[in-house]
């Protein structure tokens, strides 16, 4: 509820802005909980990072599954 | 010319795929002009081709009621109910990729069904052209849910309880429900923080909100939909399933010697030569090391097993080297893909789309004593079923001397006279009903024989 209530102080229960309309509900609760779900996310990134960084320094290798496509990986923990 | 309007493509108002002759062809209505404009002149389209992350197509036509794209036509469309582990990992990234992008060019995607994404070339690749919108200033991505319920799902699932449940969406269609998911999972999944959030938290306040229909927006900044997306991706990328099958070591179990084995791969090369053959599905193939003997002179080779382990095999071969002719799919003879959907005509059985694939030849080696002992079917029905496959069939039958052959039959006990029909000239009576035997050759030191067969 909390989340809710934070929501709408925020004002982001307004008109919708003209878009095509979907043929699925996407879902109230999963609109809401993508902002929870990010932090969290956003947390464990950067603990990822650090980790990542630590272990380069100390020279251990990270066992990471292999991408499959190489040409246009953006990440940025590939090596 | 005949057209008709694609019996899987209903659900999007934006447009609707037809099948023109031999091409594809997709409507797109007034309404998506806007979207469809941008895509095309912001250079987007663009780049999602030479990335090769979507199909790519050319204007047809266009007025002011519609505008209609040629798409590259696809030989066979494979679903994800067909994928292997590692397949369904690849397209479930890909989507991530894509929507990345999207925000990226300030687009978005406004569906993340499994079913937009099909295996090609090597590759998993995205056909619904029309998936793209405007990317609103801080908007969620409203396709989280549907991304959730068509890839994140059944692949955790897959992670904890095995890989039948790689086939969860021909059950669901429209993806497994979030709280049934989230009541299935064990509870050592919360202490996974994307699971806790991704899947229970998600649960959790979808039901909490199911009648409430308002519109939620500018709740999420861009950057924190990348640290999802980013989130969500990590996560996959790293997901593994431990599950041994039948088919781990299965080349050590075989009762092949070197002579034999290379023996059964020249002739299969012979063969193929002697019919002019260019495509090619290979059933009860295991990680295509038969089909891999023509890959130069084929430009579609299907492989199809039951064995998920034996197909990610293959597939991890594929992406490994490169390949581009030889798809991967995890098919069951004994119970194959059937048709889905509305009508029955919204997803296409394996029969229905091998006819339509038009191949030139069937490959079915140490298959048919699986499929008669162990599934008990007649010779006369697998027949009919080969006989569906292509015009041209090269099978191998192993002999009762066969020692799998008679293992199979062990396993029968009481019931193993039932049997006695299993030999070389019930075989030939049952299969030159559809076929004629255009060669016949026993595999020196071994107790099978191969059989190239034409269909009648």
């Amino acid at each position: 509820m909390l989340v809710f209530e934070f929501a709408q102080k925020l004002g982001i229960f307004e008109k919708k802005i003209k878009m095509i309309p979907l043929y699925f509900d996407p879902g109230t609760g999963a609109l809401i909980v993508q902002f929870l779900a990010a932090a969290v996310a956003g947390v464990l990134l950067f603990y990822r990072t650090v980790l990542h960084k630590i272990k380069s320094i100390l020279g251990i290798k990270n066992k990471e599954e292999d991408d499959f496509m190489d040409d246009v990986d953006t990440k940025e923990d590939q090596e | 010319m005949e057209s008709k309007r694609n019996t899987s493509s209903f659900r999007d108002p934006s447009g609707y795929v037809f099948i023109d002759g031999d091409s594809v062809k997709r409507v797109i209505n007034p309404i998506y002009f806007g979207q469809f404009k941008a895509l095309m002149d912001s250079g987007f389209y663009k780049t999602l081709f030479e990335k090769k992350f979507l199909i790519p197509h050319k204007i047809h036509s266009e007025n002011q009621n519609q505008i209609i794209i040629e798409a590259q036509k696809i030989p066979f469309i494979n679903y994800p109910y067909e994928w292997s582990f590692l397949q369904y990992k690849h397209a479930a990234l890909l989507t991530l990729k894509i929507q990345r992008l999207c925000l990226e060019n300030n687009f978005t995607m406004k569906d993340a069904s499994s079913f937009n994404i099909t295996f090609h070339e090597g590759k998993p690749i995205f056909i619904d052209t029309l998936s793209f919108d405007f990317y609103q200033e801080n908007n969620p991505w409203l396709a989280y849910k549907q991304f959730i319920m068509h890839f994140l799902g059944p692949l955790v699932l897959t992670k904890y309880f095995g890989q039948d449940h790689l086939k969860t969406l021909a059950l669901h269609l429209e993806g497994i429900s979030l709280q049934k998911l989230s009541s299935l999972l064990p509870l050592k999944s919360y202490l996974s923080p994307t699971l806790l959030t991704n899947i229970h938290l998600l649960a959790k306040y979808d039901k909490k909100y199911k009648s409430n229909k308002k519109t939620v927006y500018k709740n999420l900044s861009k950057a924190s939909q990348i640290k999802l997306i980013d989130g969500l991706y990590h996560y996959i990328l790293n997901l593994n399933v431990d599950e041994k099958t039948e088919w781990d070591n299965y080349y050590n179990q075989i009762n092949y010697n070197e002579v034999a084995y290379q023996l059964k791969k020249d002739f299969v090369k012979d063969w193929f030569l002697s019919i002019n053959g260019k495509s090619l599905i290979d059933i009860g193939g295991n990680d295509g090391t038969f089909s891999r003997e023509l890959i130069n002179s084929a430009s579609l080779i299907i492989v199809a097993d039951v064995d998920p382990n034996a197909v990610e095999q293959n597939y991890r071969q594929i992406v490994k080297t490169k390949e581009k002719f030889i798809l991967p799919i995890v098919t069951d003879v004994l119970n194959p893909v059937a048709n889905y959907g509305f009508n029955n005509q919204e997803r296409f059985s394996f029969i229905q789309r091998v006819k339509e694939a038009n191949l030139n030849a069937c490959l079915a080696l140490a298959v048919i004593h699986h499929i008669t002992l162990s599934g008990n079917i007649p010779f006369s029905l697998s027949a009919q079923f080969f006989s569906k496959m292509a015009p041209y069939l090269l099978i191998e039958f192993p002999t009762r001397a066969d020692s799998w052959v008679q293992f199979l039959l062990e396993s029968k006990r009481e019931f193993k006279n039932h049997f006695d029909f299993y030999n070389e000239e019930n075989f030939e009576k049952e299969y030159t009903v559809y076929f004629e035997i255009v060669k016949k050759e026993k595999i020196d030191s071994s107790e099978r024989i191969l059989y190239s067969l034409k269909l009648k």
